[in-house]
């Protein structure tokens, strides 16, 4: 289960760069998740109050908006610039708020945790949604990017658990996005807005943004149905046929829309409120992460594990291998449906060529990225996929080059991805380091 | 360790003095326009046409000294996006140059698929936008800062209906097209309404459809040939035309084929070959025998670039001239951008009569333009020609 280097544990004289990272590692070990989220915080108002001078002192035309990666590539006179404000924005004041202040934050978090480890945990999440929120905020291109990564990490989770957890492939996802958000689509535009394809609101529209989340469960449930049309065939049988008939799903969904005039046909669904706002999105997320930690890591889950590993072996233990995959996948579909219904509201249009085979691509680098069997990796790789792709898009072409050589390195070096087949235990996270 | 790390700051704080922006203090205005472009993902060939017109539309305002506005000249950036033809990350684009890049304007997305979503950020932050190539009513809609450089659908399907109905005296007609694909099938639908108005119900004897990607159309092309038509229309993009123009001739359909204004790419010819040849399409331009401001603009880009530019690069180059227009005539420049934006929006929408490559222009209460449709003949060198001119 441990995938830690050995050079970590060796405790020799050190040289070089990986001495430096082990200097490094060791220095800051002792800041506790507070510590950083403090830090982050400090960062992100220090970039808030003085972002604009500094970017108009260092020659820099705004805020670099994510990181610098995108005024760096578009101008190398500017590489220098961009890269003093990151260091001075934020490694910086992270680092130095981080580790000065990481005995009090150890105190503190010591405390709060004693207090109850779950009021730890919100405290901890509220102080990370004002992070995000602090940080959003200086653009509204930062929110846009915020939200579609945060439907992106719902999305990978919720295919890490078939396709990780459970060890099947399966090539649905899109489909199943697809049929959460026209369903919620349908949901909102039918009972709270004036438009053109199903005519006056049947509720007020103010009742609208108070029952989003009614439909973004609704969304859920019918990405669930659809995979029960899925589950109940292929799972009959052992062995691959997942994949295929998984893939034909996806197709089937995607031409069904297309023929279905009521929903707008190839020409898709538009105009749907605007509902999906950053707090919204981001409780649907910690939701997601939190319910799919906990269901991978029941007995539930460990009977996913079990299936994979040995299905034969599983049965014989007494596991109804079979039940346990039914309900694995329509979990999986559940997630995939609730983000769909979510992405449906950020871009506020859908349209069936959206739920393709680039979007399972996108969706599947993400999981593979990131790492199987693991709640970390597919945070990890949702953000990083997401984010890379959004920095380097200055490079136009050679993005595609870039992006899918880093996906053959990982698969060379750690085939698993970068952090799999680890736990993602919350409460060690927000535990003090000392 | 240190050393290196010291070392490295070092080569920071030089390369910054030294870096010609750390000096670039009192910065003069910049008008920025923003360019949302497909430059990667399906259709790349879009992309570079809409760069390379804008490219040269820069170069033209460049030598110019810039836009002239109230007597003062300002010079003009082009903030170019890659939307990767992705819904999303046309919104992204759109958002980023909106809020970041603080451009007065926007040209693009070119497909409807983009432009739709696109053109509702636009519109929520009163952001003028036009947009060369998308036919989906969608897109402007209840939109006034969301503006169209293309005649719709709803008009192009008649024209073809009536130039066939006059030109080849048919009355059988069929429709070959993609289901799946928004601009195919809204046209084949406004096309058959048209021709059964002029030729009486059930006078489209065949009406058959395929999905995206498909390759073979033996099936289809089989059932319009045993159907009794006289002639086929297919509203289909380059790559298609040529395999079905090719399968229908190897099945023997010997009958004319017309297409619509997604023919009028330079791939077409190339792929298609001789079996194109005095093929009709409409479209919004014609390359072959075009004059005036029309001809200087094919002869430069292909000069430029090496090949004869298409109707999206046409009408790119137009609705950069729409706005430079509307920037030129919106009185003064503010300073403040959003004040700014509106200005120029109530500028496009006064715009008249403005005088294109693509044909003269006006824009409606929605922000769509009266333009009139060129049909096109491919001739017998493989060159798109004039033939005629058909106005609303």
């Amino acid at each position: 289960m441990t995938n830690q280097q050995p050079e970590i544990q060796s405790n020799g004289p050190s040289k070089g760069v990986k001495g430096f990272f082990k200097a490094f590692r060791s220095y800051f070990s002792c800041v506790p998740m507070l510590g950083w989220l403090a830090g982050i915080l400090a960062a992100v108002l220090f970039e808030r109050f003085l972002g604009d001078l500094i970017a108009e002192a260092l020659g820099l035309p705004k805020v670099p908006v994510l990181f610098g990666c995108m005024i760096m590539l578009k101008d190398l006179h500017l590489m220098p610039s961009a890269l003093a404000f990151l260091i001075g924005v934020y490694f910086i004041p992270i680092l130095l708020v981080g580790r000065a202040l990481a005995s009090v934050f150890n105190a503190l978090a010591g405390m709060i945790y004693k207090i109850s480890p779950m009021f730890s945990v919100v405290l901890h999440l509220a102080l990370l949604y004002l992070v995000l929120h602090l940080w959003a905020d200086i653009s509204a291109y930062r929110v846009m990017t915020l939200k579609f990564t945060l439907v992106a990490i719902m999305l990978t989770l919720s295919l890490n658990v078939i396709n990780g957890y459970m060890g099947e492939f399966s090539c649905s996802h899109p489909g199943f996005m697809a049929l959460g958000a026209y369903a919620a689509s349908v949901f909102t535009l039918v009972l709270f807005t004036n438009d053109r394809f199903f005519g006056e609101a049947v509720l007020s529209p103010s009742l609208g943004v108070y029952f989003f989340p009614v439909a973004i469960i609704i969304g859920g449930f019918t990405a669930a149905l659809g995979a029960l049309v899925i589950a109940i065939p292929s799972f009959r049988t052992r062995g691959d046929y997942l994949a295929i008939i998984s893939l034909a799903f996806m197709f089937i969904v995607k031409s069904l829309i297309e023929n279905l005039e009521v929903v707008g046909g190839p020409r898709g669904l538009g105009s749907q409120p605007n509902y999906a706002s950053l707090p919204m999105v981001f409780g649907w997320t910690v939701l997601c992460i939190w319910v799919i930690n906990n269901f991978v890591r029941s007995t539930l889950g460990k009977a996913l594990n079990a299936v994979r590993d040995d299905e034969s072996a599983a049965d014989a233990m007494t596991v109804n291998t079979r039940r346990t995959k039914m309900v694995g996948f329509l979990f999986g579909a559940f997630w995939a449906g609730a983000a769909g219904g979510l992405f449906a509201h950020i871009l506020r249009y859908v349209n069936p060529a959206s739920f393709g085979l680039q979007r399972l691509a996108e969706i599947l680098a993400m999981v593979y990225f990131g790492g199987l069997n693991s709640v970390h990796g597919s945070i990890v790789g949702a953000v990083s996929i997401s984010l890379l792709g959004e920095a380097l898009r200055p490079l136009e072409l050679f993005k595609w080059i870039i992006i899918p050589l880093l996906l053959i390195l990982v698969m060379i070096f750690r085939p698993t991805g970068l952090i799999a087949f680890k736990e993602f235990d919350v409460k060690q996270l927000v535990r003090p380091k000392n | 360790m240190k050393r290196s790390l010291s070392l490295i700051i070092g080569c920071l704080v030089i390369a910054l003095a030294l870096s010609p922006n750390a000096w670039a203090w009192g910065k003069a205005k910049v008008i920025k326009i923003g360019i949302n472009a497909p430059i990667t993902g399906d259709i790349p060939k879009v992309g570079e046409g809409t760069k390379y017109a804008a490219q040269m539309w820069l170069e033209d305002v460049e030598a110019a000294g810039g836009l002239e506005i109230d007597g003062k000249k300002y010079k003009v950036e082009l903030v170019i996006e890659d939307n990767e033809a992705k819904a999303e990350s046309a919104v992204k684009a759109n958002t980023k140059m909106i809020t970041q890049d603080e451009v007065i304007a926007i040209v693009g997305p070119q497909s409807s698929k983009q432009a739709v979503p696109a053109g509702g950020v636009a519109n929520d932050w009163a952001t003028p936008m036009i947009t060369p190539w998308s036919t989906n009513p969608d897109s402007t809609k209840d939109r006034p800062y969301v503006f169209r450089g293309c005649f719709l659908d709803p008009f192009q399907g008649p024209v073809v209906a009536n130039f066939i109905t006059e030109e080849f005296g048919a009355t059988k007609a069929a429709v070959l097209y993609d289901v799946a694909s928004d601009y195919p099938k809204g046209l084949a639908e406004f096309f058959k309404i048209a021709w059964e108005k002029i030729h009486g119900p059930g006078s489209v004897v065949a009406f058959e459809s395929f999905t995206t990607k498909d390759a073979d159309f033996s099936s289809q092309l089989t059932k319009i040939i045993q159907s009794g038509a006289e002639v086929i229309f297919t509203p289909q993009y380059y790559n298609e035309v040529a395999l079905i123009v090719q399968q229908a001739h190897e099945l023997g359909w010997q009958k004319p084929i017309v297409g619509s204004d997604s023919w009028g790419s330079a791939e077409t010819v190339n792929l298609c070959g001789p079996d194109c040849y005095g093929l009709f399409f409409s479209s919004h331009y014609a390359a072959a025998g075009a004059t005036g401001s029309t001809k200087a603009f094919i002869d430069r880009y292909e000069k430029k670039y090496g090949y004869v530019p298409d109707d999206v690069a046409a009408l790119t180059w137009d609705s950069l001239g729409i706005v430079q227009k509307a920037i030129e005539s919106m009185g003064k420049l503010t300073g403040n951008i959003e004040k700014d934006r509106t200005a120029v929006r109530n500028a496009l929408a006064k715009v008249k009569d403005f005088e294109g490559i693509t044909g003269k222009m006006t824009f409606t209460e929605d922000g769509d333009p009266i333009k009139c449709a060129v049909i096109v003949k491919i001739n017998d060198k493989g060159e798109f020609e004039f033939y005629k001119s058909v106005c609303p």
